[in-house]
């Protein structure tokens, strides 16, 4: 891939995920927050090719582009707040402060990414690729025991959300 | 090639969105989404940490899998909770469901 | 068994006290025949003790015994037993008197509720005293030191339906505590400046001049201060003759063996130390000679007999502590005996009389009981006699000493004013054997039905009248050494380091003697004789300010009890306010209005609004971030 267009089309991508995200939180409908979602996650998924981590930008295709957009989809159905069409307003009443809050955490994190010398050994500016092999040797070998615990997490949580969305008698 | 700052300043950027979200929408599930952009952003940022800087260790990497899986979690649980907030008071607004107060 | 097991001396009536205290209620008769068998069998051990003792080979050395009580770093204390002619001199007196009131009280207190517990608590009362008296340190004398204060209180306040019982019961506990405080910070000083409780080491470090003088005289004047409360020494002696409200036996007890005389042991145990200390010897003697001349003016004009026998044994306490002020704790130990063995019969015998009487103890309703009631009578003949001075009687010898030794010590003007107060004690146990039992009964229908007392009761008193005429021998060597001693009492206890000497008659001083107690009985037999109060009725017209001082004791409890409305009173308010004021509503609820009005206002913070909390959450991240940017620079 020639150098150019590698940076040609990282722009594109960036410049898609941002709107994409914009669009997210800015969206009136939620419906399209939610697709806007999913754009967005896709976009990330392929920065991660951009950082050569092709294994887990699959990883993000699948659970979020795929599982978590979904669960969304359903709670949003399930969610239906304006059957009739009633308009209600989008935001809540602090938002002129999220606006400001948003734009000065903005502000700290960019002056802070790029003020700082984040390669004082004189490593070179570019992403080295990150095998599959590596990630499956430390998942499993330095990082077994968080692993297991990241499993009873997710089976915690699984029981978790059915004790909570179960219809109960009576209701 | 694509320098470093490249990555960071679009994770913050993301991550900026995400937090506007989270303070100004009411809808419940529009937080959610909100979250899901933070926390992406932050795994961007790992991954962008681990290809540049550590490579042979690639520690963010695998904090961001741990992400994710975490992010798996949270989301069934948070939509559960959602629905039984719709269920209980006909609303999926954060700022109707204020009970827990003075 | 020896000298050595001396320990279980105290340890029998203990375990009997919790027999008794525990089993009594259903035991027949109340377990007072346990209450004597514990009692005899100390006895017993005491005899097995003495012998073991005065077949030691080191002659009359102390026989020690301890134990490792704790090791806690560098602290060790040991606690043990320490066996010497004065503690074996006090196991006498009080495993006899202790016996002879046992066996009296089944005859006093028969069919009094509570009998049983009476019966514990003596038990008690003796194995702390016992205990106390053969303790090697002064933590265990302070520890029985307050049993046997527990035990007073107990026995004083033993008819607690009555509410003068339970005041006097508290204000003996009061006020000894007074003392006791006194004692404790003396024991703590002692332990600070030689790091153990020991007193042969205590004893042995003063002498070396390890504590420096002002601190040796400061600490041991706080443990004297222990000594006249327990032993009721002017000012503390206003809670003795209130302890009047316990029953008879108990008083003769608390009078004669258990209770104050701790106060004159403590100090004869401790006497080397008095001695090294600058001006404590002194001290002492100006403490018993005021008690002594004080309370023989108090006891004139009491009329109650338990009352005035409660006086002279102030007053007789005074003379043991001059006699400790001569530096002689022989005979102070040696008094203390005499006048345990006759102060018990005066006070049983008066309990006989009351007893007699139907509870009448007021001289003004008694008189002529001689006649109805011979064996107590000429009992209470004998021990007043004995406690007036006369030879050959227990008292004079004792009191003989004494003043031989004052002499020699202090010089004359101690003499005088001891023996003034002689005078007045024979002047005074006249009037009240004449009062009660001469001359013509002063209430007709009490006289009619009083009656002699049974065995039980009469028993104990002609032994008592036997120990009371003829202990005073004990003084000459020839009688020591036919008991198996290796002499007189003087030549059994004396101080470490001192030569025992024999004892002389000195007939100056004896003569001298003999004239005081002549005087006073002469005085009290002219003015009271035939139980007229025509002349004593003169004598206080003729002068009223005198006698009502006299009669109300001259007003030390208005004293204290202005001393307690308006001092301890007023401070009491002033704490009281402080703690309301200031503690409780400004401390306390203030706090809690400061909390609940703090909250009233930041409670507006918890809008519930999930978007809120989140947003403090942002707010608190880029607070954080700038503050992290600006330290870093």
């Amino acid at each position: 891939m020639e150098t150019n267009a590698t940076e040609v089309l990282w722009w594109i991508f960036a410049v898609a995920i941002v709107g994409l995200s914009a669009g997210v939180v800015f969206s009136r409908s939620v419906l399209h927050s939610a697709i806007f979602l999913i754009g967005s996650m896709a976009g990330v998924g392929a920065m991660y090719i951009f950082l050569t981590a092709e294994f887990l930008a699959l990883v993000q295709f699948l659970i979020y582009g795929g599982a978590v957009t979904v669960l969304i989809l359903l709670a949003l159905m399930l969610t239906r707040s304006d059957p009739a069409g009633q308009r209600e307003s989008l935001n809540g009443a602090q938002m002129p402060f999220a606006l400001l809050v948003g734009a000065a955490i903005m502000t700290v994190l960019i002056g802070v990414a790029t003020a700082t010398e984040w390669r004082p050994g004189g490593v070179p500016n570019k992403p080295t690729n990150i095998p599959l092999e590596l990630i499956s040797e430390k998942l499993f070998v330095d990082f077994g025991a968080p692993f297991v615990i990241a499993s009873a997490l997710l089976l915690v949580a699984l029981i978790g959300a059915i004790i909570l969305a179960r219809q109960e008698e009576g209701e | 090639m694509v320098p470093l700052e490249n990555y960071l300043v679009l994770s913050a950027i993301i991550f900026s969105l995400g937090v506007y979200g989270v303070l100004a929408r009411r809808n419940a599930v529009l937080i959610l989404m909100s979250v899901e952009l933070m926390l992406n952003a932050v795994s961007l940022n790992f991954i962008a940490f681990a290809a540049y800087l550590d490579p042979d260790k690639i520690t963010g990497a695998i904090f961001a899998v741990f992400v994710i899986t975490v992010a798996a979690a949270e989301v069934g649980l948070a939509l559960a909770i959602v629905i039984r907030l719709f269920r209980n008071r006909a609303t999926s607004n954060v700022d109707e469901a204020a009970i827990m107060k003075w | 068994m020896g000298a050595e097991q001396a320990w279980l001396l105290a340890a029998v009536p203990a375990g009997f006290f919790l027999v008794l205290a525990l089993f009594g209620r259903q035991l027949p008769r109340g377990g007072d025949y346990l209450g004597v068998l514990s009692i005899v069998s100390a006895f017993v051990l005491f005899i097995v003790v003495l012998v073991d003792f005065l077949d030691t080979p080191g002659k009359l050395g102390p026989v020690v015994n301890s134990m490792e009580w704790s090791n806690v770093g560098e602290f060790k204390l040991r606690m043990g037993t320490f066996i010497d002619p004065i503690t074996i001199t006090m196991f006498g007196v009080i495993t006899i008197v202790s016996v002879m009131v046992n066996v009296f009280s089944v005859g006093y207190m028969k069919g009094e509720p509570r009998y049983f517990w009476f019966f514990a608590v003596l038990q008690l009362f003796v194995a702390s005293m016992l205990l106390l008296v053969m303790a090697d340190n002064l933590l265990l004398v302070y520890i029985a030191w307050e049993l046997v204060g527990v035990c007073s209180f107990l026995l004083i306040g033993f008819y607690w339906e009555k509410r003068s019982a339970t005041e006097a019961a508290k204000k003996a506990f009061i006020t000894t505590r007074l003392g006791d405080v006194g004692l404790l910070i003396g024991i703590i000083l002692f332990w600070r400046a030689t790091g153990t409780f020991n007193i042969q080491e205590i004893i042995h470090a003063a002498e070396q001049g390890q504590i420096g003088d002002t601190y040796l005289f400061v600490s041991i004047m706080f443990v004297f201060l222990g000594c006249m409360g327990k032993s009721a020494q002017v000012p503390f002696h206003v809670w003795l003759p209130d302890a009047m409200e316990g029953p008879t036996p108990v008083s003769a007890l608390i009078h004669a063996a258990t209770m104050v005389v701790a106060g004159v042991y403590l100090t004869a145990r401790l006497l080397p130390i008095f001695e090294v200390a600058d001006g404590a010897l002194l001290v002492v003697t100006l403490v018993g000679l005021t008690t002594a001349l004080l309370t023989g003016f108090m006891a004139l004009a009491q009329t109650d007999i338990k009352k005035v026998l409660a006086y002279s044994t102030v007053g007789q306490l005074g003379f043991m502590f001059v006699a400790l002020g001569t530096g002689h704790p022989a005979i102070a130990i040696f008094h203390l005996t005499t006048h345990a063995f006759f102060k018990a019969l005066l006070f049983l015998g008066s309990g006989s009389v009351i007893h007699a009487t139907h509870h009448n103890q007021e001289m003004d309703k008694l008189g002529g009981l001689w006649r109805k009631m011979p064996i107590t009578g000429t009992t209470f003949f004998i021990g007043s006699l004995a406690l007036a001075g006369l030879p050959p009687l227990a008292g004079f010898w004792s009191k003989d000493e004494i003043f031989v030794a004052l002499n020699d010590k202090w010089g004359a003007w101690a003499v005088l004013i001891l023996g003034f107060a002689a005078v007045m004690t024979a002047f005074y146990t006249t009037r009240l054997f004449i009062r009660t039992f001469m001359g013509k009964p002063m209430d007709e229908q009490v006289h009619e039905h009083t009656h002699e007392s049974g065995f039980v009761m009469t028993g104990p008193l002609m032994f008592l009248a036997l120990l009371a005429a003829v202990s005073g021998l004990v003084v000459f060597h020839q009688v020591g050494k036919g008991l198996g001693f290796p002499g007189g009492i003087t030549e059994f206890i004396f101080l470490p380091g001192e030569h025992p000497h024999r004892y002389h008659i000195d007939w100056g001083f004896a003569a001298a003697s003999l004239a005081m107690a002549t005087v006073g009985i002469w005085g009290a037999a002219w003015m009271y004789w035939g139980n007229s109060l025509k002349r004593s009725t003169a004598l206080a017209e003729w002068n009223p300010g005198v006698y009502r001082m006299l009669k109300s004791k001259f007003y030390f409890d208005e004293l204290y009890q202005a001393v307690i409305d308006r001092g301890v009173l007023g401070f009491s308010y002033l704490v009281s306010w402080f703690d309301r004021y200031v503690v409780n509503d400004t401390g306390v609820d203030g706090s809690a209005q400061v909390t609940g009005f703090t909250g009233g206002v930041l409670k507006y913070l918890q809008t519930g609004r999930v978007p809120n909390y989140a947003m403090a959450i942002a707010l608190g991240v880029i607070g954080l971030t700038v503050a992290g940017l600006v330290v870093r620079g």
